[in-house]
Parts: C-alpha cells; structure tokens; sequence
C-alpha cells in the first residue's frame, strides 16, 4: 500500500472509503442514544424492585470485574491488529482480530452465565421494573457484543481470503470503532448499574 | 379437540376483520393485485419490473417509488379519515363500532405520520438532495434502497393488520397500560410495533445516508453557506432523525418486551411506569413533528424565489432559525404530557422552551413574505400551496403557543382542540409542503408536467375543505368535546360543529381525488418538459435534463455563489454546464443488487412470525436478515464503469454537447 | 478566487486538512500509546473498584468519583483508541458524536429530572 500523503492510513486513501467512516461515526452516535435511552430507563427504574431483589442483592462484583478486565483487554487486542494492519503485517492483524474476538466470546459467556444464575434464583425481568431495565439495558449491551463477534469472523474471513485491501482496512478500522464503543458504553454500565448498585 | 387449522384460522381471521366492508375490501385489493399479476404477465413486464425497479439503487428512482407509496398511503389515511368523519357527523351514529373506531383512527394517525409524510419527504430528498448539490449520487446508494424497501415492507406490514388479525387501536402513540397484553391481548398491538420499528430503522438508515451526503459530496465551491435552504433542512432533518429515532426504537422495543416475553417495564403491576413510556415516545415524538416540518420549510423556500423571482429573503437568518428549531426541538417534550404531574418546575421549564420555538419560526414566516414583497409573482401550483400554507400554518402555530401555556393546557389537553392544533400545522404546513414540492419536482421526476388548470382545482378543494374540517374543532375542542370519542350524545351542542367538520373532509376528499385525476390525465396527455428548465429555476437540479442521466452530472458543476444556476443564467453562461468531447471521463455508478429487497423480505418475514409469536417464522426471517447482511459484506463487486462512449453517447442524445 | 485544491472531484468540499493530522497518524515502531492507554484504563477501572468495595469515601462522593473516572475512561478510549482526531477533510465525525453526547446526557438527566415526580401539586 503506497501512501501518498505519507502519513495518512490506508482506510482514509480512498475518498469513499473515508465517506463510509463518517457514515459510521454517524451510527455510532445514533447508538449513543439508543444505550442513552436505555440508561434512562435503568436508572429511572433503579429503585423500582417490587417484591424482588435489591441492585445490591443480586450483583455480584467479582464475575463482573472479570468481565471487565477481559472487555478491556479485548480492546486493547483489537487497537493492536489496527495497529498491526497499519504495518501492513496481516498475520499479526489477522492473529489480533482472532484474539479479541475469542475474548469477545468469553466476555458473552460470563454474562449469560450471570443472566442463567439470576433467572435459575427466580429473578427474572418479569419480577420487577428494575429487573426489566437491567436485563435489557445489559443485555443490549451483550447482543451488541454478540453482533460484533459475527461481525470479526466475517472480517477474518474477508482478511484471509482478500488481504489488506483497501475496503478491508477500513472495515477493520469501522469494526475497531465499534468494539471501543462498546467497551466504553460497558465502563458506564459498570459504573452506572453495578458499582452505583452496590452502595449502600 | 380442535384440528390445528381450526385454530390457526380463528387466529387469523378474529370476528374483527370480518365485518363486511372489510371483507369487501380484502376482495377487491385481491382482485386488484390479482389483475396487476395478470397484466405484468401477459405484458412481460415481471424482468423490466425486477430490473429497473425492484434492485434499482437509483436515487432518482427510489424517490419515485417513496413518493408513489406515499400517494397511496395518503389515500388510505384518507379514508380512515372520511370514516372517522362519517362516524361523527351527527350524535349517536353507529356507522361503526367503537372497536373499529378505534383501529380506524389509530391507523389514521400512524398510517399519515410514518408511511405518507415521513416516506413523501424521504422521496423529495432523494429525487432532489443530489442533484440539488451536484453529486452522482447519495453517499450510500445500497444503503439507500435498504431503507426504502424497510419502509416498504414496514408499511407492507402494517397494513395487512386490518384484514389479517385485526388492526392495532391503542392510537398513533400507543400509550401503556393499555396497550399491554392484559388490556390489548390481540395482535394489533404487535402488528404495530414491528411495523414502526422495520421502518424505523430504514429512517435512520436514511438519516446516516443524507447527512453524510450533504456534508462530504456537495460539488467543488458550494459551501455550507452556498447549499440551496432546501439542502439545508434536508441536514437538520437528518440530523434531527438520527438522535430522534433511538428512543423510539427503545419506547417500542420495550412495548414489545413487555408484551411478547413478560417483562415489567409499563405494565401497572411489578412497579411498571407506564408514563415512562410516554417520556421516551415523546423525546421522539417532539422532534418527529420538527422532522415533519423542516423538509416543507425546505421545500417553500425553494419555490418562494423561484415563483417571486428574487433571491430568499433573509438567507442566512433562514438557516440560522432553522438550526435553532433543530436545537429546541430536542427540549420541549414534556409538554405533551404536562397533565402527568411532573411539578411546577418541570412543566414550566418546557413551557418556556415550546414557546421559544415560536420565534425562529415566525423568522422564517416573515422572511418568506419579504422574499415575495416587490417579487414578480407567479401563481403556479407550487406557490398556490405555499400561499395557502402561511395563513394556514400560522394559525397553527399561534395555538400551539396557546397549548404551550401550562395553566391553560390543564383545559385544552385531549380536547378537539389539540386535535385541530396539530392538523393546522401538520396538514397545512406538512402536508401542503410536501405536494408543493411534489408540482415542483414532478418534471424533473418523469420529465413532463402536472396540468396547472386541474393542479388549480385540487388546491382550492383542499385548502377549502382544510379550513372547513378544522376551524370548527378548535370550538368543539372548546365546548368539551374530548378527542377519540367514538360517538357522543345529542343536546350538547356539537352537532352543527361536526357536521360542517365532516362535510370539509369530503371536500378535502374531493381535493385529493381531483389530484390523482391531474397525475392521471397529465400522464395521458403529457406536456412535456424540453428544456429540464421548465420554471425558470435557481438551484442546480435544473441544469440538468428532465428526467436527469443515471449519473446525473457527467462533469461536476463549480458552484461559486448561491442559486447557482440562475446565476449562470444571469451571466449567460449556460452552456458550461454542457460537455465537450474531450471532457469525457468514465463514471463509477453502484450497480443493481437485489440485497436490500431480499434483506426487507426477511424483515417483514420475522416480524409476521413476532406478531403471531411463532418462534421458528421468527427465527427463519432472522436468519434470512443475517444471510443478507452477511452477502452485502462479502460482495465487493458493487460498482460498474460507464465508459465515456456511453456517456458521450448519452450527452448528445440529451443535446448537451458541445459542437 | 476559487480554491481548487481538491484532488478527487466526486467528493470536494474537503479542502486538504491532512497535513495537520500527520503527527497522530504515523504508525510507530512500537505500540506505545496503545500499552499506554491499557495500562490508563486497567488503572482507572481498578481505583474505581478498591473504592467501592471498600466504601472508602461518602456515598454521594463515591457516586460522583465513580462517574469521573467512567467519564475519563471514555476520554481515552475514544482518544487513544478510537483515533478521534483522524478523518479525510473536515473531521465531521466530532460535531456529530459532540452532538450525539449532549443531547445523550441531556436524555438521560431530563429523564431523572421529569420522572421524580418533584410535584407540590398537581
């Protein structure tokens, strides 16, 4: 990939493809407002738990910390095949997007893991107004990650089969975008709905 | 025990779709599609239809089939209003009964608000947007026809309720609790958020879609202060979508939680909030009726100074006001629901900020009044509506302020009066917008124009029939008539009001039938536009040939100043805009895909399969939506090349090369 | 009088801005900013856990620090991470997510504010 203006990456050389990159910003601001949404309603229904469980009754912050770092990491992952197919290495790029979609996965297994264990306790999201806002405004979050994850094993596949083509490259800037956004709307959860719930 | 099909068919066809006219109905849309097979059979036309249409991702031609769906969905709005009508005309009519009355006028509000106007203007945005700003296409042409066919089959959707399962009746914003499962148990209910969230998403698709078009494809020189106004509200209405959408996705997705799978989140028991869901409708529901508006703010000031011949009055004051209406808009819904109870402080807060919204509007109304002052005034049809929508409009946004006052709304909330508020300004300014723009645009769609003497008589028809409807019910609204009332008793005086009411919407009907006689009789007897020209106009899309080449600009035009080509015109230099033949560059068009049709099929399919809660329909429709998602990822072939043989070829057919 | 910088005629109204994206956009030798911003948000999320689990501080107090730290977790996600400052011509994505973030919090706190039910009477 020659570069013409040196030190601009690949996804931007092609004005197209730098068109579909704000097209992307542009949903990920619609999405902004979607979890937005959605945080109000958690929060508006926080202390709306009927005959069912407290926030502090049911969080348990051990698996959650876990679930975070792993997030976390798998952001990192994600930035270094960026970072790798920016080098031009695809390899490393491809071996990247491997790991952080295996993460991705964890991440998705742990948190149905504590969806199953709440429900199998006999909380689930008809209890009451605080379940439903918290198993939906998480598992939209989860879903999200679900997308992603089909998501990177489209884009490994198009990787091995086409290489670092110029669509590739900005796909694989769109789907880092999207994984940082989705690690950023987790910290609020985190913050939001498990950390605030358990103060007392 | 009963066989399946037995149960199946109950299911189905409940006693609700079963009355009479709606069994006539559902015969005569049979044999209607029936005889449009027939005749695509026999006239071969099912591989024109496939491949000029259907995967067609020509903007040109998916605004022609928005604005065609919106036709017809006006019609049907139309008619669910006649019923209404009819319905009240005198006390105590029983023309129908309070069930249908209800779904009657909840598809009304519903069918008129997300499938005629939302789609109408989606339709002028595509038809005029890039040609207005000097671009080959949209930013995401494949983008673009999976957002109409979403709309397509969204309405596709909910329009088949009436007669499949019977209608949703919980009114266009479907307040909770009745429309939980315990109150509304039927499928109505489902059909109706299904059908709202499928086209929801298009709508945002073509948000994402028109904002990045406007701000990264307009041509060489034209500015942000250069772009014609309509571009303008074409922006602050895609932006206004894109933050205004998501909650609504949340507000029905909730509903449908709430109702499909039994969470608690608006039901009354389990501390459910019903008035949640009236908080997160309205986040939407305010800005929607901004987003209703602007394209017709657009779409005036684009044809008053064309009609006046002067430039806009005032241009950057228009856009000033109309980025501040944008603003606003997002601060201002509460008072849709002041009566809930939220205090003082609140409903004062939004109180103020509704009333602000008056101001930059009123900008605007006097800014179009001074374009016209000591203009040269043409009476065309496209000014006829926009004549009619100031006095019309400024009614309704005058009682708007009237509603907006806390105290006094505790009185007006829920009468006749909202009703005749919102129809001022939806109708009068929306409305007589969007067929202002659909006279103005018409040549540049299909290249020959709509008959003036019959455009004449539709307009006076519906403006007269307009102010017939809705004048009296801003008095019925006074004297206590509540609005949804499905019938009400004699001796309370409202009968004279709403007899005049229902006679005005005939006459409206008449108006609207008038129209689709000038589109009939003016393809018949086509006046064709030569020149691509026909109004004398000033903005860019009139450079261009009627209707305009696949790639619309086969050079790119330079914009130096506003209303760009009335400026070439001024200055003779018209023929810049032609080619020579050494200028010809090959041009990069999106090639067809039947993606976005296959993509919407299984939209609509799982969303059949949710409304019934058959899981494996479900399933299989969202399989389908992950093999079409997955397919448009992995093609990369998506672009053919013209060569510049074909383009020349096609330039000089249009006459637009030079010698 | 006109600008004719643009190189690619489908798509103007981008005068050239790269140059002065170039000093973030150079692909070093060692991933650096991005061990960096890890290493931040590992940090970051750890002070926020220690001081909840041991209540270390005032509930309101806790509520606010909490919502800080998320707050600048989020700053180095989108900055570190999610190259926020890159983009071909005017960088329109900013304005957008700006914008996208305002009326986001904006939801969110009218929301609180509207459903407490604050009401002396009515």
């Amino acid at each position: 990939m020659n570069n013409p203006i040196g030190s601009l990456p690949a996804e931007f050389e092609n004005t197209h493809e730098g068109v579909k990159i704000l097209g992307f910003w542009v949903f990920l601001a619609t999405d902004v407002m979607l979890f937005a949404s959605l945080f109000a309603v958690y929060v508006v229904y926080r202390s709306r738990v009927a005959l069912g469980p407290t926030p502090a009754q049911i969080f348990a912050l051990g698996p959650v910390l876990a679930e975070t770092l792993i997030l976390l990491t798998s952001s990192f992952t994600v930035s270094l095949s960026l970072y790798a197919a920016r080098q031009s290495r695809l390899k490393s790029a491809i071996g990247w997007l491997v790991v952080t979609l295996l993460l991705g996965a964890s991440f998705v297994s742990l948190e149905i893991r504590e969806f199953v264990k709440d429900v199998l306790a006999g909380h689930t999201w008809h209890q009451s107004a605080f379940l439903s806002g918290f198993f939906t405004l998480v598992g939209t979050h989860g879903s999200h990650v679900t997308f992603g994850i089909g998501w990177a094993v489209l884009l490994t596949l198009e990787l091995v089969l086409r290489g670092l083509t110029v669509a590739n490259r900005r796909k694989l800037f769109t789907f880092a975008l999207y994984w940082h956004f989705l690690d950023i709307v987790w910290i609020f959860l985190f913050s939001v709905v498990y950390l605030a719930g358990v103060m007392t | 025990m009963r066989p399946w099909f037995i149960h199946l068919i109950k299911l189905l066809f409940p006693p609700q779709v079963l009355l009479p006219d709606i069994v006539g109905i559902d015969i005569g849309l049979t044999l209607s599609a029936l005889a449009i097979a027939l005749y695509l059979t026999k006239a071969r036309r099912w591989g024109w239809l496939w491949r000029e249409w259907l995967t067609t991702v020509d903007h040109k031609r998916i605004g022609i089939m928005y604005i065609i769906a919106a036709l017809i969905m006006l019609f049907r709005g139309g008619v669910d209003a006649l019923m209404i009508r009819s319905q009240l005309i005198v006390p105590e009519a029983h023309f129908m009964g309070a069930q249908q009355y209800d779904e009657v006028f909840t598809t009304h509000g519903t069918v008129m608000i997300f499938f005629m106007a939302m789609p109408f203007f989606f339709g002028l945005f595509n038809v005029a947007v890039p040609l207005m700003i000097g671009a080959r296409d949209v930013a995401f042409p494949r983008l673009n026809a999976i957002s109409f066919w979403l709309f397509a089959f969204g309405a596709a959707l909910f329009n088949i309720s009436f007669s499949i399962g019977g209608s949703p009746s919980a009114g266009w914003f479907s307040y909770p609790p009745y429309s939980e499962l315990q109150f509304n148990p039927g499928v109505g209910e489902n059909y109706y958020l299904l059908a709202l969230q499928v086209s929801g998403i298009g709508s945002i698709a073509t948000g994402i879609n028109f904002l990045v078009t406007i701000l990264k494809l307009r041509a060489p020189g034209m500015t942000l202060m250069k772009m014609p106004l309509f571009v303008w509200s074409a922006l602050v209405t895609s932006t206004l979508i894109l933050f205004a959408f998501p909650p609504l996705t949340v507000a029905l997705g909730l509903t449908m939680l709430d109702r499909l799978f039994g969470a608690s989140f608006f039901t009354l028991a389990h501390e459910g909030m019903p008035m949640m869901y009236a908080n997160l409708f309205w986040i939407f529901g305010h800005p929607e009726v901004y987003i209703l508006i602007m394209p017709a703010f657009g779409i005036f000031s684009e044809v008053v100074p064309t009609f006046s011949r002067k430039p806009l009055f005032g241009y950057e004051a228009m856009v000033i006001s109309l980025l501040a209406i944008t603003f606003l808009s997002y601060g201002v819904w509460v008072h849709h629901f002041f009566e809930m109870g939220a205090g003082p402080g609140v409903n004062v807060f939004f109180g103020l900020s509704t009333m602000l919204i008056a101001i930059p509007t009123g900008v605007k109304m006097f800014n179009w009044l001074f374009t016209m002052w000591g203009g040269r005034i043409r009476l065309s049809v496209p000014m006829l509506w926009q004549l009619g929508f100031i006095p019309t409009f400024v009614v309704g946004g005058a009682s708007g302020v009237m509603l907006a006052a806390v105290a006094a709304d505790y009185q007006y909330h829920n009468s006749y009066f909202v009703i005749a508020h919102f129809h001022n300004v939806i109708v009068g300014g929306t409305v007589f917008g969007l067929l202002s723009g659909m006279y103005y645009w018409w040549p540049k769609m299909f290249g020959w124009k709509l008959n003036e003497r019959q455009g004449r008589w539709a307009f006076a028809f519906f403006f007269t029939g307009f102010w017939l409807t809705f004048m009296p019910q801003y008095f019925l609204g006074l004297e206590g008539m509540t609005r949804r009332m499905a019938s009400y008793p004699p001796g309370l005086g409202w009968g004279g009001l709403n007899a005049m009411s229902t006679i005005g919407a005939f006459i409206m009907g008449v108006g609207f039938a008038i129209l689709v006689y000038n589109i009939a009789w003016s393809r018949m007897h086509p006046e064709w536009d030569t020149t691509g020209d026909p109004w004398d106009g000033r903005t860019l899309e009139w450079s261009l040939p009627s209707p305009a080449p696949a790639y619309n600009f086969a050079r790119i035009p330079e914009v130096h100043e506003r209303d760009a080509w009335w400026a070439m015109k001024q200055r003779g230099e018209t023929d810049a805009v032609k080619l020579s033949p050494d200028q010809v560059e090959p041009i990069h068009v999106p090639k067809n895909t039947p993606m976005p049709i296959c993509l919407a099929v299984s939209f609509f399919v799982g969303s059949i399969g949710m409304v019934f809660a058959w899981h494996w329909m479900a399933i299989l429709g969202g399989l389908g939506v992950v093999a079409a998602l997955a397919y448009g990822s992995l093609e990369d072939d998506t672009d053919r090349e013209l060569d510049p043989t074909t383009v020349l070829n096609t330039e000089k057919r249009l006459g637009r090369v030079h010698p | 009088m006109q600008e004719k910088k643009h190189e690619d005629p489908t798509l103007p109204g981008e005068s050239v801005e790269i140059p002065l994206l170039a000093p973030h956009l150079s692909t070093p030798h060692f991933p650096a900013r991005q061990i960096a911003g890890y290493v931040a948000s590992l940090i970051l999320t750890g002070i926020a856990f220690f001081l909840v689990a041991r209540h270390a501080l005032p509930l309101s107090w806790l509520l606010a620090v909490v919502l800080i730290l998320a707050f600048l977790q989020a700053a180095i996600q989108l900055g570190v991470f999610m190259h926020l400052r890159e983009g071909r011509g005017t960088t329109w994505h900013l304005p957008i997510i700006g914008l996208g973030l305002f009326v986001g919090l904006g939801i969110v706190g009218f929301s609180i504010w509207i459903m407490l039910f604050k009401s002396g009477v009515s």
